[in-house]
């Protein structure tokens, strides 16, 4: 009976046939017979179909150099450093003291080539003269067992401690241990012939002949019945397809948008550059207020100042900051200056946008109800790192309408939420300085099994809607939350950077 | 977000009911309390509080609300003031610098371990919470039997008064010598900055109490032997100091001290005794918070609400009415709104009925649905989509770029805590470079679109500066080139109906090679330009294969 196998496998079929061990390591032959991996696990597959071969994993322990192990390959350890030294000084015997200072060794390492050196026995210790002093007890000092085997590495060696002499993994024990080497765990591919494979002769394989495309006069001719088509391994996935793709932040934030729209909301946009009047005053957020200050606001060298909208409206907000105007508040009881809502800054959230929306309200002549909504970039004057970003994205959704209610909110709230994929939501008390009641947000996040913080909410305080002439009750309910927070747990990434520096690898392996 | 350590064994002894760990992480929620952290095995946690509640700076005022949750214990707690008969002059001198001061005594204290701490504690969290880190409010805590009343306010010249501060080196300074010396003077130097005269306190002997809002004379040491204080509360805002001496002496009150009020007395005439721990009268409509919350309580069901939240309620002459008394800790309320959240806490939030209503028709905004159309087509032509940030570096977005950089042309940024950022984005494709260098060890080809925001700077508009929707386009691989880039241009514009209506003419950019560069033009105006990019800011980017791209003013294709 004759074998049909390619021509590429019984090329490594004879080369195996040579190796006279039962476990070889396939990474390590492959190399040695000049093949490619692939190319010889796909002929061990083939041996195997025909019970002439086969593979098994196997653990086995790989072991290189670490860092520290390297640099002793160059300057040698410590404890021969240390003997050099004495040597080259002629320091027959030294004060310990003296010795420490002159290797400029750190002190843990000193002691550690101190006991490897009596451990030699290079040298001896002693008190007896009062002083504690180190003497050297030998003439000669030949290379040590442990230099000798340290100095047969090379510094990206990666050898298997296996095939190691039992002698070699005493040693390697011991630098182990003084941490020059690493072992690491490795899972292994050996390859073997089975017994019907070393019985098989060479005259009883016969070369496959294929061929691997069909070409225009094959399939014109008909002369493709002519040859063997080589099968394909269809189990093998296919070359990196590099394809466009939207990005995972813009799906999410477009899952957003339909849900806003399902629920009746327009969407809004306005300027990244902002008045501290829109961003803050308007917010009824005090002017001394800790929030306004320099480390959590970029503010604008240029442009420098912006320009107030109409005199009515700035005095309106002016009069609820000092003594609540017509809001029926009692405000904050201080002078408030106008300058000092000129400033320009990067708006710190996009609620300043929603309150452009209220000014319009008059402008328009209105009917109520008005949603409106925005996911757009927001800025932080904070230090970047895995949790924090200077510049990321708010959701925002606004309601005026009249005699609307607490009640309404926490319903609408508990809807969006819902069409997000969270069923279990709750409202409790909490506080934000432009609205009351003010409630905080938690979800059930089901994948992780916990309460998830999920942003805030509240009814805009009347000092915030009367100097736009939204007065009760007509009433506005807002709620706010961050993208990021949500883009972190759906697409898993540990590091809140990666939304934004773009890795291919992320992009291009993100699934819809 | 200010937090709080409670003990749970001190927090049972002040509640009066046995506590669970599990039960006080659901309860504190509905009374605006967050449970930061949970240290099952002493028996403790940590709470954050809000900002706007500063008498929950200690667990006394926690123990206060959750004996209204529990009903344990409702309305306003009764505080017996007496009359110390002390007096405290001011001098007017202080208008100038710090105008306001309020005092207390408390007797018979004797605290232990715990109280003392929640002492300490409770200072440094008013301080923060109320005092502005002093500016607003500073308290001062001194021995009364040290000192000798009455007692004056008065501001002095710096060099005028010498007195030897507490945890000081053992030796009288002056003020002057004190703000530049002793280390609490170096901290809170700044909020005397330009003064002329700066304000303290004598006894009658002319003994010096304290250099507020600095530090404390030493004479005045407060030791575990201390049996009786005197409290002085010195700052900017009359509304502030008296709250946070009222938080104060309510909580030294609730750990078992008797307090007592003090007569401040200020020479313009006007005479006050402080602490004043009277409740504030609203009169407030019940069917506003009932029309506001949701519901539909009757009078009596929200007096209850309210004295659950520790405030005193009660039917009002005025039909539909109640007067409402807001006790002497809460500074927060200011607005008859703020009942309504009062009056919805004490109903429960869990409570509340969820309400839906109907209404409106929503869209999307013509820009996002530009951005979007665009994402489509450049998908199409085999782009992927990066993002990145509006924030940027002037030298890697215009040095980087062969660009002579005009700072007139910039926006600045003038505190930026990262260097990193001090400027915003003009262009995209800086930025796209910089993905590929970051990517640039990934399979090629990288071909890569983003389509965002720019801001340009813009006198006529309101806040100086505009936004404007931009698109770039980059690809990088060894046989990149002009021709590529060309054929998406031409996809782009074809998918936007314009392909008889632009032409791109040569032209001269340092960014881009010269003769593979061109501008685009629509109907006849510039909207944009590519070609391939000049080897030195290849070089500038770390790039080891050529880059072409473009970049479009996207906002022309509105239709």
């Amino acid at each position: 009976m004759t074998i049909k196998l390619e021509k590429q496998t019984i090329e490594i079929f004879k080369k195996l046939r040579k190796e006279d061990s039962d476990s070889i390591i396939a990474s390590n032959f492959a190399k040695k017979i000049k093949t490619d991996y692939i190319v010889l696990m796909s002929a061990i597959n083939e041996l195997k179909k025909h019970s002439l071969g086969d593979f098994k994993e196997e653990e086995v322990f790989q072991i290189s150099l670490t860092d520290e192990g390297i640099s002793y390959l160059k300057k040698n350890l410590p404890e021969r450093q240390l003997l050099n030294l004495m040597l080259e000084n002629e320091l027959k015997e030294i004060v310990l003291e003296d010795l420490l200072k002159r290797s400029k060794f750190n002190k843990k390492l000193f002691y550690i080539a101190l006991s490897h050196m009596k451990s030699n026995r290079w040298i001896a210790q002693s008190k007896a003269t009062g002083e504690n002093k180190v003497f050297l007890i030998e003439e000669e000092f030949p290379k040590t067992e442990i230099e000798i085997f340290l100095q047969s590495f090379k510094e990206n060696d990666k050898i298997s401690y296996n095939e190691l002499t039992k002698n070699e993994k005493k040693f390697v024990d011991k630098l182990n241990k003084r941490k020059l080497i690493k072992k690491q765990k490795k899972t292994k591919r050996i390859i073997y012939l089975t017994e019907k494979g070393k019985k098989t002769t060479l005259s009883q394989i016969e070369e496959l002949s294929y061929i691997s495309k069909l070409d225009t006069e094959m399939i014109i001719t008909g002369s493709w019945k002519e040859y063997d088509l080589k099968p394909f391994d269809v189990s093998k996935p296919g070359p990196l397809l590099k394809a466009g793709k939207i990005h995972p932040m813009i799906r999410l934030i477009n899952e957003i948008r339909e849900i806003f729209l399902s629920l009746g909301f327009t969407e809004i946009r306005g300027p990244i550059i902002e008045s501290a009047f829109f961003n803050f005053d308007a917010l009824f957020q005090p002017q001394d207020h800790p929030a306004r200050e320099l480390h959590d606001t970029f503010y604008l060298d240029n442009p420098k100042v912006g320009s107030l909208p109409e005199k009515s409206r700035v005095k309106a907000v002016k009069e609820t900051h000092e003594n609540g105007g017509d809001s029926g508040s009692k405000g904050w009881g201080y002078e408030w200056k106008e300058d000092i809502a000129k400033q320009t800054l990067l708006r710190t959230h996009t609620t300043a946008t929603t309150i452009r929306r209220l000014a319009q309200y008059h402008k328009n002549n209105d009917q109520t109800p008005i949603k409106v909504f925005s996911i757009d970039r927001v800025f932080r004057n904070e230090k970047v790192d895995k949790s924090h970003l200077a510049e990321f994205t708010q959701i925002e959704g606004i309601v005026i309408d009249q005699n609307v209610t607490l009640c309404d909110l926490i319903g609408l709230i508990t809807e969006f939420y819902k069409k997000m994929g969270f069923e279990k939501v709750v409202t409790r008390p909490g506080f934000f300085p432009y609205t009351e009641p003010s409630m905080e947000v938690s979800v059930y996040y089901d994948k992780l099994g916990e309460w998830l913080e999920m942003g805030g909410s509240g009814i805009f305080r009347p000092e915030v809607t009367y100097p736009w002439g939204i007065k009760n009750p007509t009433r506005v309910l807002a709620w706010g939350l961050g993208l990021e927070r949500l883009a972190m747990l759906k697409f898993q990434r540990k590091d809140i950077r990666d939304l934004y520096i773009n890795p291919l690898k992320w992009l291009r392996e993100e699934s819809y | 977000m200010p937090t709080l350590e409670l003990k749970i064994d001190r927090l049972e002894k002040l509640v009066g009911k046995e506590l669970e760990i599990s039960e006080l992480e659901y309860d504190l929620q509905w009374i605006s309390l967050d449970l930061e952290d949970i240290n099952e095995e002493e028996q403790k946690i940590k709470v954050e509080y809000n900002p706007n509640r500063p008498d929950f700076a200690s667990p006394e005022g926690i123990a206060r609300a959750l004996k209204g949750y529990y009903e344990i214990e409702e309305a306003i707690p009764k505080y017996d003031l007496k009359d110390s008969g002390i007096t405290l002059n001011v001098d007017p001198s202080v208008k100038k610098v710090r105008p306001y001061i309020v005092c207390g005594v408390v007797r018979n204290v004797d605290l232990d371990e715990d109280e003392v701490a929640t002492l300490m504690n409770i200072q440094e969290q008013l301080h923060w919470a109320v005092g502005r880190d002093r500016k607003k409010v500073a308290i001062g805590v001194h021995n009364i039997d040290a000192i000798e009343p009455p007692f004056l306010y008065t501001a002095v010249k710096p060099d005028s008064v010498s007195f030897e501060p507490l945890h000081g080196d053992g030796y009288p300074m002056n003020l002057e010598e004190i703000l530049l010396l002793h280390e609490k003077g170096i901290e809170y130097a700044h909020i005397l900055e330009g003064k002329e005269v700066y304000p303290i306190i004598f006894d009658k002997k002319d003994q010096v109490l304290s250099f507020p809002p600095i530090i404390n004379g030493v004479i005045t040491t407060v030791t575990d032997e201390t049996k009786n204080l005197f409290l002085d509360l010195t700052g900017t805002d009359f509304k502030a100091v008296n709250l946070a001496l009222n938080i104060l002496t309510t909580t030294l009150s609730d750990m078992g001290a008797t307090i007592e009020a003090v007569t401040v007395n200020y020479k313009t005439g006007e005479s006050i005794v402080t602490p004043n721990l009277k409740p504030t009268k609203w009169e407030v409509d019940s069917n506003y918070i009932n029309d506001y919350i949701g519901l539909d309580l009757s009078l009596n069901e929200m007096i209850k609400c309210f004295k659950k939240v520790r405030m005193d309620a009660e039917k009002s002459k005025k039909k539909g009415h109640l007067n409402v008394y807001v006790p002497a800790v809460r500074g927060d309320i200011i607005h008859p709104v703020d009942f309504a959240e009062e009056c919805a806490i004490g109903y429960g939030y869990y409570n509340l009925p969820k309400t839906i209503r109907e209404g409106c028709i929503g869209r999307y905004h013509p820009i996002q649905t530009l951005a979007n159309k665009i994402r489509t087509i450049m998908i199409g032509a085999g782009y992927l989509e990066v993002l990145n940030f509006i924030l940027s570096n002037s030298t890697r977005h215009y040095k980087f770029m062969r660009n002579e950089k005009n700072e007139e042309q910039l926006v600045q940024i003038a505190n930026p805590v990262s260097k990193e950022y001090n400027t915003t984005r003009t262009a995209l494709l800086p930025k796209l470079l910089e993905t590929i260098q970051f990517n640039r060890s990934e399979e090629k080809p990288i071909r890569i679109f983003e389509v965002g925001d720019v801001i340009l700077l813009a006198p006529e508009e309101e806040t100086g500066a505009k936004r404007k929707l931009k698109l770039a386009v980059a690809t990088y691989h060894e046989d990149s080139g002009f021709t590529e880039i060309r054929s998406v241009l031409d996809f782009i514009m074809n998918s936007f109906g314009h392909s008889q209506n632009f032409e791109v003419q040569p032209g001269n950019n340092p960014t881009y090679l010269e003769g593979r560069y061109g501008e685009i033009l629509l109907h006849g105006n510039k909207i944009g330009e590519l070609g391939e990019i000049h080897p030195e800011v290849l070089q500038n980017f770390k790039l080891e294969f050529p880059v072409a791209a473009l970049e479009i003013d996207c906002e022309n294709f509105i239709d």
